[in-house]
């Protein structure tokens, strides 16, 4: 008993005490959730739903426990609530869009594995070697190209040694040159605008596309996501390109340096192999059929991942170890806990009674709900995990939608896309972690660039939803 | 008088000035330097730690090892690179580490006797500089001023022994004119004997009476000092701001305490953060 003592006083000494803290808060929180008397219009199960709203919240931003935990805990608190049965929880993890994400991430295993990520961003790059301006725009387009076929993190892990390979050729120093600043904030926004382009960039999207499909039987295919995506990534790019230019000039003139360390670094990776040509030819495949395909109801988004994950293991482009090595399968419990908790807030009536709550207070304009909407998941996907923030927003998003006489669709892509700018903080997403321990840039340097970058967004993202959307596409009325 | 100099030099932050500044010093004290490259342990625990979810242990293994590959590349062509142009006619030795900058440095000093520790300083790092209130041996915080004087602060919180005695031999070494203050700190009202032992609250009065009795005796030693009456830090930073010195020499006032009796913490750090010139931290 007295060994038993020590063992759980030992392990609750290796936490913090900010993680135990938050952990008791977010608990606490819960159980006050669960033990008050419901308010007129909610039920109690509703309320209870709201409870672990705020518990995921409190435990995504804080980060006491793994956010795939965090995930998990959301799914097993319903039934152990009575909010909803195990059946029901556990039925919406079938959906199609984790098997999506599965395969997505296999595809993108192979791609790691044989190199051809890198092979398409140096080719990328020796395009745009003319001048230092043109450099960063390189920097960029090649980052934001490829996070539309693979994870933007692991895009941003590719980019940076390239870049500080480049820049160590060019002797640029380390946080006092502003060539340096913008190379590597560069490969972070560049990840980051790109990763909004397709359903593959961030895991968000595949959430939003999977929610919207559990909660609401709406279908969003590869191609729609692009339609509605692309101009934002299209605008966002060449203007966040001159805000970083405006936040630091350029202070150096000539690249031949770089041009040579390009040319070095081609060499280097030498004729393309038979493998890699097959990865490239399944990942075109791919893609063409999400392109074309995905809208078929006997095709779809996932089947099509996983034919293409299954054709690169008959091809013996990949193997399972590779599958066990790169498949970061934590997402994959967070998106479970991500959807279980959207689909809680719609069915127990919570998500409408937050609706009815914010607008009683705030009245209804559509306009300003819109620019609320867009600033609160820029704000919070800077200070927690992106899929988290998303995930958080989006039960509220969609229950906001019918009070506004919008489609939850578009409410949904605001959200979704909102969340991927994070620009702002080292602690925002993963690659502005990778790029800051280059050491060419500060916290500061984030900040500054990140506000500025993350106020045109925020304008971009407003101007195509009311004029494009609306205007052009009637997204609203879906 | 600093034979040995160790110049730390971490991931976060690098400065050129920081060795040239090492080179002016070995060439007036005939120092030998060691040049240390810390590759910051905190910064890639950070990117392991946000990338947890999103990415492999093998993926962030990979990420690691191509972080520091990199940073092993910048120590190499930048920073040695620079002290062997800078230190072209100086013996000194270079080292790359990876680890957290104060145990590194608190583990070199173990290893070796140094007489002093020159080192940049950026306020928008993951660094705390811990070091600056954990080691034993003067630290040197090297700014850009190019001024030629010395402000040498004394006060009623510090033993008042070694800034006296470093700052004269530095002004007369360097040749750099010595301005020397003594702050009657009104927000912690001890006075601390020369074993650094504080003693309890005494009257305005009765610290100005040390104040003047310590100007006596450095009178002796034909230094003039002014009396100044306030909060240390605020009036460091303000006599700093007058004389616009090339360098500042404190003692050891980290020992100040707040109202409640509660030590301030990371008083010298916010010194140093503030203060836009070098800042040497005589412990």
């Amino acid at each position: 008993m007295n060994s038993n003592k020590n063992f759980l006083y030992n392990r609750l000494k290796t936490r913090k005490n900010r993680d135990i803290f938050f952990i008791i808060l977010a608990f606490l929180i819960l159980a006050i959730f669960y033990l008050a008397p419901n308010p007129e219009n909610l039920t109690h199960e509703g309320q209870v739903m709201i409870g672990i709203l705020i518990m995921a919240a409190i435990l995504w931003i804080t980060e006491p426990i793994p956010l795939a935990v965090t995930g998990l805990l959301i799914m097993i608190m319903q039934p152990i609530l009575h909010v909803l049965t195990p059946s029901q929880v556990f039925s919406s993890f079938g959906n199609q869009a984790v098997f999506f994400l599965i395969g997505a991430f296999i595809i993108a295993a192979a791609i790691e594995k044989h190199g051809l990520h890198r092979r398409i961003a140096l080719r990328f790059l020796s395009q745009f070697d003319e001048n230092p301006r043109m450099f960063i725009l390189g920097i960029m387009v090649s980052c934001a190209f490829l996070s539309f076929v693979m994870p933007e993190h692991g895009v941003a892990a590719l980019f940076l040694p390239i870049v500080v390979s480049i820049l160590i050729a060019m002797k640029v120093v380390p946080k006092q040159s502003n060539f340096g600043k913008i190379s590597m904030l560069a490969v972070a926004y560049g990840c980051s605008i790109g990763s909004l382009g397709t359903l593959i960039g961030g895991a968000r999207n595949p959430l939003t596309v999977g929610i919207l499909s559990e909660e609401l039987g709406i279908t969003v295919t590869f191609i729609d996501w692009m339609i509605y995506s692309m101009p934002i990534v299209m605008i966002s790019l060449p203007l966040v390109w001159i805000v970083l230019q405006f936040s630091f000039p350029i202070e150096l003139k000539d690249i031949t340096r770089a041009k040579i360390e390009i040319k070095n670094q081609v060499i280097k990776a030498g004729k393309i192999s038979g493998k890699e040509m097959l990865v490239l030819s399944i990942l075109a495949l791919t893609v063409f059929m999400w392109v074309f395909f995905s809208h078929s109801v006997y095709f779809g988004l996932a089947v099509i991942a996983i034919f293409g994950a299954f054709l690169l293991f008959l091809t013996g482009c990949i193997n399972w170890k590779d599958v066990e090595n790169r498949v970061p399968w934590g997402i994959i419990l967070l998106y479970g806990g991500a959807i279980t908790l959207g689909i809680g807030i719609q069915q127990t009536g919570a998500g409408e009674w937050i609706a009815n709550q914010l607008f009683q207070s705030a009245g209804i304009n559509i306009y300003i709900v819109i620019i609320a909407m867009i600033v609160l998941t820029v704000l919070l996907t800077n200070i927690m995990s992106n899929i988290g923030a998303v995930a958080l927003l989006l039960p509220i998003g969609i229950a906001v939608a019918p009070e506004l006489n919008v489609s939850p669709l578009f409410i949904s892509m605001l959200i979704a896309l909102s969340g991927g700018l994070a620009f702002m903080l080292v602690i925002s997403t993963p690659g502005n972690a990778i790029t800051y321990s280059s050491g060419y840039f500060s916290t500061r340097d984030l900040f500054k660039a990140g506000v500025l970058a993350n106020i045109i967004c925020i304008v971009i993202v407003f101007t195509v939803a009311v004029v494009y959307w609306i205007g052009v596409l009637g997204l609203h009325n879906i | 008088m600093f034979n040995k100099v160790l110049i730390p030099i971490s991931s976060e932050y690098y400065g050129k000035h920081v060795l040239k500044r090492g080179e002016f010093l070995a060439n007036q004290f005939n120092s030998k330097i060691d040049l240390l490259y810390i590759i910051e342990e905190k910064t890639l625990n950070q990117t392991d730690k946000i990338s947890d979810i999103y990415r492999t242990p093998l993926e962030k293994e990979e990420t690691k090892k191509e972080i520091i590959r990199k940073q092993k590349l910048a120590a190499d062509n930048i920073v040695f690179n620079d002290a062997e142009f800078i230190f072209k006619h100086i013996p000194f030795e270079k080292k790359i580490v990876e680890g957290e900058f104060t145990r590194v440095v608190k583990s070199e000093l173990k290893k070796k006797t140094y007489d002093l520790i020159m080192m940049g300083f950026e306020k928008e790092c993951l660094l705390n500089y811990r070091l600056l209130d954990d080691i034993d041996i003067p630290v040197w915080i090297v700014a850009k001023s190019e001024r030629q004087s010395i402000l040498a602060v004394c006060s009623n919180l510090a033993p008042n022994k070694k800034v006296p005695e470093i700052s004269l031999k530095l002004s007369e070494a360097l040749g750099w004119k010595l301005h020397m203050i003594y702050v009657v700190d009104t927000e912690d009202s001890v006075h601390v004997d020369e074993n650094g032992i504080r003693s309890d609250k005494k009257p305005e009065n009765v610290l100005l009476y040390f104040g003047q009795e310590f100007t006596y005796e450095m009178k002796k030693k034909k230094i003039n000092v002014d009396v100044i009456k306030g909060s240390l830090e605020k009036e460091t930073l303000k006599a700093a701001e007058k004389i616009k010195p090339k360098l500042v020499i404190l003692g050891r006032e980290q020992k100040k305490k707040g109202p409640l009796g509660i030590p301030i913490k990371n008083l010298k750090k916010k010194l140093a953060e503030k203060c836009e010139y070098s800042i040497l931290f005589v412990n």
